[in-house]
């Protein structure tokens, strides 16, 4: 896993950062393995009998159905239709947070409708599961959930879907997401980083000595490692120019990491001799 | 020195003034001086000495304020209203001047002084044999004095030269005096007044007070006596053992703190202002003659920054004036009421709206402030002056934490203007997180008994919780939709309908918009109500949301019998629907008509 905890001193300082950037990670890895590689084939379940259960209004059947849906995972994604409806309909409590979950687990966009109504659930758990779901399941729909829970009142519900939106390509969300980071909500840094443009991504680099150096250099170290295609050259300088104007120890510190995964070819050499020079011109930097 | 041949009892003076010493004494038909057998002659000997004195008034006027400035009680600064130079006088002071007729009266470092209250020159001073001074009367000729001995008073009679004339030794608690044509009327015992001739020390008359009483006051050209109400020293007089006196009294109400309109006469005031002297009440005698009322309809209390304005009939709260720093200290005037504030300034506001009509200054802050205005009428000020709810709302978002108490009461006056801007108030202040909870419980209760300010409540609900943009607390829902449902306004029922399905909400506040929408909603509503049925009657953890349940399937119901009924008898037969919920729809299907049974 590419991103897992790069920069050690990230982790250590913020484990709710270091836990979106695992979030964020995983998110990328997905991504990437869809793009790089041909989709791996899924064995498809046979759903019907978990369906038949759902339809029992049995409790004990049906938390049977999502038992067995969730071992079978995306593979059972044809029950997804029916898990959601039973949800619709109203589940005891756990059984709501249960099934919700496990429409995520599903990632099938079928349960993306159903998931936004419980993504404003009362239920400050169920409201986690929903949100946590919907970066799973995806979709238009999901995005715009996902933008109005950056406003929630609960911390973990603002940083997962913050998370999320940066792992769907939600580009049109780095408006709110930098209200987000502008607001504390961390993760939002980090998803930035993945989605911003050119002027985005310096916006980002100008919260350097404003917010917290890990939280910003989370976002950067995306920007950086970004391909060229979505991110020039002249603005990844232009990112190193602001960490080396920091003239700080940290900033060293992350310019020497940055250093060390900057390989060819997927940084240009204009690129690794900015870093070069900025890794010696922090060397000596303040505290 | 003098003794009196009538001296029955007499104590140590523990004062240097080598004056007459007398303690009590008594006279045919006469009480004996502070003597406690003497029997109620029903206004004779007091109706005696008003006959005696009718036609005196108390000569001196004097309209003077003063204060104790300087860190170190220092400085006593006078600022005469009749726009004189002010004047400064440098002295210790270790309780609060008084003001008696044209003198002043200071204690500190050891001596009683005597100054020209119009001019700060020294009249005279005397050692105070650490007595403290608790009150002055002046009738331009004498000063009484009442210095407290702990567990008795001495009563000074001191010429404009400053020979003590004579002294009265008593083991009561002698209150503040005053002085009218020679005969010094002093409260004692929370109930009489005696009048003492002050050349001889005789008791000339008493008069027993059915209210508590502790002060003589020369106000305008007439005597009162009082502390919690006001009588006149008038030929009523006499009836004022059986209540037949001249009086007034504040109308009884509700006000911030606990204010005095008169502090007990037998207390000694520091230099320096106290809480008490930020919760004051103030009023005016109406006139010297005639029917006895309070002067221009209007008595005013105080509570730190805030100074409001009532009727003096009916005790409705008539304007709220803010002020910039707090009250410490004042004086009902005709025609209004000057206030003196921490920062040494000086206001008289307008007795009508509440409106600034004068201000002065003593030109440093000050530590306290007495005022007397004999003659002083307040100016009338030229701003109209915004309305009382304005005037209230400036007062209720003031973030100072002192003025709670005060804010509580006036968002409860406010609850009773009719104006839409209170209605538009109140909610600001129940959706304002700074605010103090108090407030905004007491602004929410308010808000439910509303019945105007629609387009308030409806921009109010339009609102939500929002962490990116700092809504930081829901609009009060729950008694917007109290209001709403109480007008039969439908108007707010999208709105009502979006925050069933807010999380930020309270369960009350949920509970009662469903209960609005219940009534209110529409079939524009019906997709809303039944996602949050759907969402609640198996999940619902606590009896609110049950309830709110209930709510939204009476409106389902109303809306759509046919399916509405198969909806929710479908959910009362569901095992995972909550048994409160469930008690509640089969209440509701008992009650609907038109059973639709579902299979």
């Amino acid at each position: 896993m590419r991103l897992t905890c790069f920069a050690w001193f990230v982790c250590l300082a913020s484990p709710t950062l270091a836990l979106a950037l695992e979030a964020n990670a995983a998110a990328q890895e997905a991504t990437e393995a869809k793009s790089l590689k041909p989709a791996p084939a899924v064995t498809r379940v046979d759903v019907r009998p978990i369906v038949a259960k759902l339809k029992t209004a049995e409790a004990q059947r049906i938390q049977e159905a999502l038992d067995e849906a969730r071992l079978a995972g995306p593979a059972a994604a044809a029950a997804a239709p029916s898990i959601a409806e039973a949800v619709a309909l109203g589940l005891s409590l756990p059984l709501t947070q249960f099934a919700v979950e496990t429409l995520g687990e599903l990632e099938s966009d079928a349960g993306t409708a159903v998931l936004t109504q419980y993504a404003v659930h009362r239920n400050t758990k169920v409201r986690r599961a929903a949100v946590k779901a919907l970066t799973r399941t995806k979709g238009p729909a999901a995005i715009v959930a996902l933008e109005h829970a950056l406003a929630d009142s609960d911390a973990l519900v603002r940083g997962t879907a913050a998370s999320g939106l940066g792992a769907m390509k939600a580009k049109t969300t780095v408006g709110e997401l930098f209200l987000a980071l502008d607001h504390r909500v961390n993760e939002a840094a980090v998803s930035i980083g993945q989605l911003c443009n050119p002027e985005q991504c310096e916006k980002l680099a100008s919260k350097l000595g404003k917010l917290s150096f890990d939280v910003v250099t989370g976002g950067l170290d995306q920007v950086l490692f970004r391909p060229a295609v979505e991110v020039s050259d002249d603005a990844k300088v232009k990112v190193l120019g602001r960490i080396r104007e920091q003239g700080t120890i940290e900033g060293n510190k992350f310019l020497k990491e940055i250093q060390k995964r900057a390989v060819a070819p997927a940084f240009s050499a204009r690129v690794r001799q900015a870093i070069d020079q900025a890794v010696l011109a922090t060397a000596g930097g303040v505290k | 020195m003098k003794r009196s041949k009538r001296t029955c009892a007499s104590a140590s003076l523990g004062l240097a003034f080598g004056v007459t010493v007398m303690a009590c004494a008594g006279g045919s038909g006469r009480p004996r001086t502070f003597s406690t057998d003497w029997l109620d002659d029903q206004g004779k000997s007091i109706g005696e000495v008003q006959a005696r004195l009718k036609g005196t008034r108390p000569s001196p006027t004097s309209d003077v304020v003063l204060a104790v400035a300087g860190a170190k009680s220092e400085k006593l600064l006078g600022v005469p209203l009749s726009g004189a130079p002010p004047w400064a006088f440098s002295h210790a002071m270790d309780a609060r001047p008084v003001l008696a007729g044209g003198v002043a009266i200071g204690s500190g470092g050891g001596e009683l002084f005597a100054l020209d209250a119009a001019t700060g020159k020294k009249l005279w001073s005397r050692l105070s044999g650490g007595l403290a001074l608790i009150g002055a009367g002046d009738d331009g000729v004498v000063t009484a004095l009442t210095l407290s001995r702990g567990t008795g008073s001495t009563i000074l009679i001191v010429d404009r030269s400053g020979h003590v004339a004579r002294e009265i030794e008593t083991d009561k608690q002698a209150g503040d005096p005053a002085v009218v044509g020679g005969v010094v009327f002093v409260p004692w015992a929370n109930q009489y007044v005696s009048a003492i001739d002050a050349s001889s020390g005789d008791e000339l008359g008493r008069v027993t007070v059915r209210d508590k009483v502790s002060r003589a006051l020369t106000i305008g050209g007439a005597l009162y006596f009082g502390e919690v109400a006001i009588l006149r020293f008038d030929d009523q007089i006499r009836r004022a053992s059986q209540g037949g006196a001249s009086r007034v009294v504040i109308p009884a109400r509700e006000l911030p703190g606990t204010p005095r309109l008169l502090v007990p006469g037998t207390e000694k005031q520091p230099a320096g202002a106290t809480a008490r002297d930020r919760d004051r009440l103030f009023a005016r005698p109406s006139a010297p003659e005639g029917p006895l009322g309070i002067d221009s309809g209007r008595f005013y209390a105080s509570y730190f920054c805030l100074v409001l304005g009532f009727d003096a009939g009916l005790g409705q709260l008539t304007w709220v004036h803010t002020h910039a720093s707090d009250v410490i200290g004042g004086e009902a005037v005709r025609g209004g009421v000057l206030l003196c504030d921490e920062e040494g300034g000086i206001t008289v506001l307008d007795s009508r709206s509440g409106q600034v009509s004068h201000t002065a200054s003593f030109g440093e802050p000050i530590q306290s402030c007495v005022a007397h205005a004999d003659t002083y009428q307040a100016p009338q000020s030229r701003e109209v002056g915004t309305s009382l709810a304005k005037q209230v709302t400036e007062a209720v978002t003031n973030r100072e934490a002192t003025l709670v108490t005060a804010q509580r009461l006036l968002l409860r006056e406010l609850a009773l203007v009719s104006e839409e801007s209170a209605t538009k108030t109140l909610i600001d202040i129940a959706s304002d997180p700074r605010a103090a909870p108090l407030l905004v419980a007491d602004a929410r209760a308010a808000i439910a008994t509303r019945r105007n300010g629609i387009t308030a409540m409806l921009a109010s609900l339009g609102k939500h919780y929002d962490f990116l943009r700092d809504v930081l607390l829901s609009p009060p829902v729950g008694p917007i939709a109290d209001a709403l449902e109480a007008m039969k306004e439908s108007k707010g029922a999208p709105l009502l309908a979006s925050h069933l399905v807010d999380p930020a909400n309270t369960d009350d506040d949920l509970r009662r918009a469903a209960a609005a929408l219940a009534t209110l909603a529409s079939k524009e509503e019906l997709p809303l109500l039944r996602r949050f049925f759907a969402m609640y009657r198996s999940s619902g953890e606590v009896d609110d949301v049950g309830l709110a349940v209930a709510s939204a399937a009476e409106a389902i119901l109303r809306l759509d019998p046919k399916a509405g009924r198969a909806l929710i008898e479908r959910a009362t037969k569901d095992p995972m629907t909550g048994n409160a919920a469930r008690a509640r729809l089969e209440v509701l299907l008992t009650a609907a008509p038109g059973a639709l049974q579902v299979k």
